[in-house]
């Protein structure tokens, strides 16, 4: 997800604008000089001014870059990204996260918490890596565990759903 | 004085604060030591939780899972060369070095030992800075209380090791998150796009949540997994630690006072604290050549250093709201909720609570030996445990922890959204702390700027008349100038160099 500086840059200069022009079209409140639209206008206008700074390179030779601890003889070098192989798609995987969240909201309150956590953790742990006999005891346990905690202990109302517990 | 000693005391020593807070050593010891899970992320997903206890008992988790997650970062630096939590970062080549050379003892017991020192010397300077500084700030006015957010604001793109451009515009981003919602000097709904979910606002809680743990989930779905610790028998841990604070005992005071100015500072945390103070002991070393070879000097002042800016950042949050690092900012919305709301008036009103978080600090930090040292002896066991078990209940903890904050599904929604931002503005080298500050902080930093607006009618004067007012300006405008001349003398620097060689 590394974008050239002239691509986020921009993408800031179109957000600072438009959050400026969002406060600028707020309603005055009467009677007082200075109302909710002065706030976003400043930070607003600010914003485009570094995202302008941004597209023009001002402050990029502050950036240090990362650095790589070298290798030394007896440590394993890590293994290469499988990500060469798998081209471009490899990236999206790490969209995976936010969309198993996004899952859980529109599907917890149908399916339970208790099913759409198992999935959620099934997920997860197989896109990391973990073997089916891994994965599945995990789904399966890490449920009821959170459920104990947060639902019994912490009270938090969790969706029963399909699947209620047995507590 | 006395009596509010010991009715911090009693706060303190109940059934629920002894069992929270020995509940969240360990948790915090077990999630700092293991890597990626940074002590922010352990602080995040312990708030949902504090829901459910007493005031004090809330803090006492914040404040022993932090001191303990900066430590036990150092466990993995030293044995496999993977610091546990970016505030182990600056030393683990160091402290690597040393295991290579059969000193793991020593540079792991140096951990402990300096980081216990270090942890007790920042609450030393919280105790001895704050109630002063309350006295001043009882004075303080929306104009000082203006200068004195962007002055934080400033500091926090200043010490960001990344391009100060990038840091301000993550700042504002931040600052830009606050706006949404009802509660703003007119009352009327701002960049809420006519959802209902957004009148409220974005809560800062979710968004960190977000920030640190499902950004981090998110990386680990690209990054290879760090390798096993190889299992090893450990000598005496101890053993040696009192030789060192003897014979490094200037750097170790040193690595206490940077320390705590950074953690004062606001944004700046411990990993800040690590770096600068392993620079300056290497820079100061009569050693110089020792240093990255396994020597234990830099380890002594960067371990006193960051957790020493843990208990000071508390400073300028219990005065000011105002965080002095992201563990602190979420401890700021701890403290809201839990009806502590920082400013100055917190010391004079609730002075006992104030005690009871000093002893708090002191106890998890005399803690931080026997439990460091029992963590030591079982990570081999601990950092077994693989990614792909550990990310997917970080998973589940966000979406609960996340809905439990407002019985709302929304939280979680913010949550995925903040994990979204804060992966792709790390990935760009947007520095994430300023987001999270302007985010804390917007609310704050408006309220001032708008009151003094109106109260100076229009006029610029009254942002510089009063005395305290006009310092601060004049800091703050200084930090907002100084990357500019930095930049300016950088340009001029090689010019004048040329100059020189052609003459």
């Amino acid at each position: 997800m590394r974008l050239p500086d002239s691509v986020t840059g921009s993408f800031l200069v179109v957000l600072g604008a438009a959050a400026a022009y969002g406060g600028y079209i707020l309603p005055p409140v009467p009677g007082q000089p200075v109302g909710p639209n002065v706030f976003p206008l400043v930070i607003g206008t600010g914003l485009a001014l570094c995202g302008l700074a941004i597209v023009f390179g001002i402050g990029h030779s502050f950036e240090e870059e990362e650095e790589l601890i070298p290798l030394e003889d007896g440590q394993a070098a890590a293994p290469p990204p499988q990500g060469k192989l798998q081209g471009k798609l490899y990236g999206l995987r790490a969209l995976l996260p936010p969309a198993l969240l996004l899952f859980y909201v529109f599907a917890a309150d149908r399916l339970g918490f208790i099913i759409t956590a198992a999935i959620m953790v099934y997920i997860t742990s197989t896109a990391l890596g973990a073997k089916l006999k891994l994965a599945l005891p995990l789904a399966a346990l890490s449920p009821f565990a959170v459920h104990l905690i947060f639902g019994k202990l912490l009270r938090v109302p969790l969706p029963a759903g399909l699947l209620p517990t047995p507590w | 004085m006395l009596k509010t000693l010991l009715d911090a005391l009693a706060l303190i020593s109940t059934w629920e604060v002894i069992i929270a807070m020995f509940a969240a050593s360990v948790y915090g010891l077990v999630i700092g030591s293991l890597p990626g899970l940074s002590a922010t992320m352990a602080t995040a997903l312990l708030v949902p939780v504090t829901f459910y206890l007493s005031p004090i008992a809330a803090i006492a988790t914040i404040v022993a899972a932090s001191s303990m997650a900066i430590f036990s970062g150092d466990i993995p630096g030293a044995l496999l060369r993977i610091p546990g939590t970016p505030a182990s970062a600056a030393y683990a080549d160091e402290a690597y070095a040393m295991t290579r050379k059969g000193q793991a003892e020593l540079a792991l017991g140096a951990g402990v030992w300096f980081s216990a020192v270090g942890g007790i010397a920042g609450v030393l300077s919280l105790m001895i800075l704050a109630p002063p500084l309350a006295e001043i700030a009882l004075s303080f006015s929306t104009f000082e209380y203006f200068w004195l957010a962007l002055l934080g604001l400033m500091c926090a793109t200043l010490v960001a090791r990344s391009s100060p451009v990038k840091a301000i515009a993550g700042m504002f981003i931040g600052l830009l998150v606050s706006c949404i919602g009802i509660e703003n000097p007119g009352g009327v709904p701002r960049f809420t796009f006519g959802i209902t979910d957004l009148f409220g606002g974005i809560e800062p809680i979710p968004a960190l949540v977000g920030v640190f743990a499902v950004a981090q989930v998110m990386r680990a779905m690209l990054t290879p997994e760090p390798p096993p610790l190889p299992r090893r028998k450990f000598g005496s841990i101890m053993a040696g630690q009192w030789k060192l604070t003897r014979k490094y005992h200037w750097q170790m005071t040193r690595g206490n006072i940077v320390g705590i100015i950074i953690g004062v500072l606001p944004g700046a945390g411990a990993d800040m604290a690590a770096w600068v103070s392993y620079a300056m002991s290497k820079r100061f070393s009569k050693e110089k050549e020792k240093f990255g070879t396994g020597h234990v000097e830099g380890l002594v002042e960067a371990g006193a250093s960051n957790n020493a800016s843990i208990a000071s950042g508390w400073v300028p949050s219990l005065l000011f709201g105002i965080p002095g690092d992201t563990i602190a900012a979420i401890a700021i919305g701890v403290l809201y909720m839990k009806g502590l709301n920082p400013g100055p008036t917190l010391f004079t009103e609730k002075a006992s609570s104030m005690y009871a978080i000093y002893l708090m600090f002191i106890i998890a930090n005399i803690l931080m030996i026997p439990l460091g040292i029992a963590m030591i002896r079982v990570a081999a066991y601990i950092l077994l445990a693989p990614r792909s078990t550990v990310m997917p209940i970080i998973m589940l903890c966000c979406a609960v922890g996340s809905f439990a904050i407002g019985n709302n599904m929304f939280g979680v929604v913010t949550v995925a959204a903040f994990g979204v931002i804060g992966y792709v503005m790390e990935a760009n080298g947007y520095p994430v702390a300023a987001m999270v500050l302007g985010i804390v902080m917007g609310t704050m930093v408006e309220q001032a700027f708008v009151t003094s607006l109106i109260k100076s009618d229009g006029s610029v004067l009254p942002f510089f008349e009063r005395p305290v007012a006009a310092i601060l300006a004049a800091m703050a405008i200084g930090a907002l100038l100084w990357p500019v001349m930095v930049w300016v003398w950088r340009k001029l620097k090689p010019a004048q160099t040329v100059a020189a060689t052609t003459r």
